[in-house]
């Protein structure tokens, strides 16, 4: 995995989200983003959509397909990669 | 963004013993504000159910102001802002109607879920024809419903 997409990827989370109090450093690459991780939400999980959109052009339609993306920054780095590939 | 108006009167049983309405029924003035918007629109629950989907609350906050009391005709003004992301956010304003005064406000925020229960993450192209001609009547100030 790129570091700098994981890199990346952290803060666009942190800056989308507004998580003043969270730097790169505080998200763990393979840490849950969800529940007892890093503590999003369902509205943070909608949120985050919209910018991997603008930021990538990647579309996560449902939850079905997101839990298993945002299961870490790993996993969305991982996805994120799959569909830039799929695009080129 | 406009906002839809409909009227209630206080009923015997929404006020507590102070004689105020209390705080918990302001919430389900906001359903009547909501549910007179929408059904103009044939948005329903039940409408919902029928292209798939629920649209569960997640998110719900209000500020009150002033107490509304016993018999005094009330205001429900409500509004839903177009969306930015999969979620639809409505507001709400309770006014007392003889002058018009602000009793209490709110937001409530509610997702979309297919009826399996998955949560859209994106609106999908047949809900946002539906929700269109919504929009468009709160973006047009003088339009009629």
């Amino acid at each position: 995995m790129s570091d700098a997409l994981v890199l990346e990827l952290k803060k666009l989370i942190i800056e989308t989200l507004k998580l003043e109090e969270v730097t790169p450093e505080d998200i763990e690459d393979g840490g849950r983003l969800f529940g007892d991780g890093l503590g999003l939400d369902s509205i943070d999980a909608l949120e985050l959509v919209v910018a991997l959109e603008k930021a990538y052009g990647i579309s996560i339609p449902d939850s079905e397909v997101g839990e298993r993306v945002f299961r870490s920054v790993n996993t969305l780095a991982q996805f994120v990669k799959e569909q830039s590939i799929d695009k080129k | 963004m406009k906002y839809d108006e409909t009227g209630l009167r206080v009923r015997f049983n929404e006020v507590d013993s102070w004689g105020m309405v209390w705080h918990g029924h302001y919430i389900s003035w906001f359903e009547v504000g909501r549910m007179a918007l929408l059904g103009k629109f044939h948005l329903l629950p039940k409408d919902f159910t029928q292209m798939g989907y629920i649209a569960p609350v997640v998110d719900l906050k209000c500020v009150f102001k002033e107490p509304a009391r016993l018999d005094e005709e009330i205001l429900i003004r409500t509004t839903v802002l177009r969306p930015t992301k999969a979620a639809l956010t409505f507001r709400f304003e309770v006014l007392r109607k003889s002058d018009g005064k602000l009793l209490a406000s709110g937001e409530e925020t509610q997702v979309l879920l297919t009826l399996d229960g998955r949560m859209l993450y994106i609106i999908p192209q047949n809900l946002r024809e539906r929700f269109q001609p919504l929009f468009d009547y709160l973006e047009e100030p003088d339009s009629p419903a």
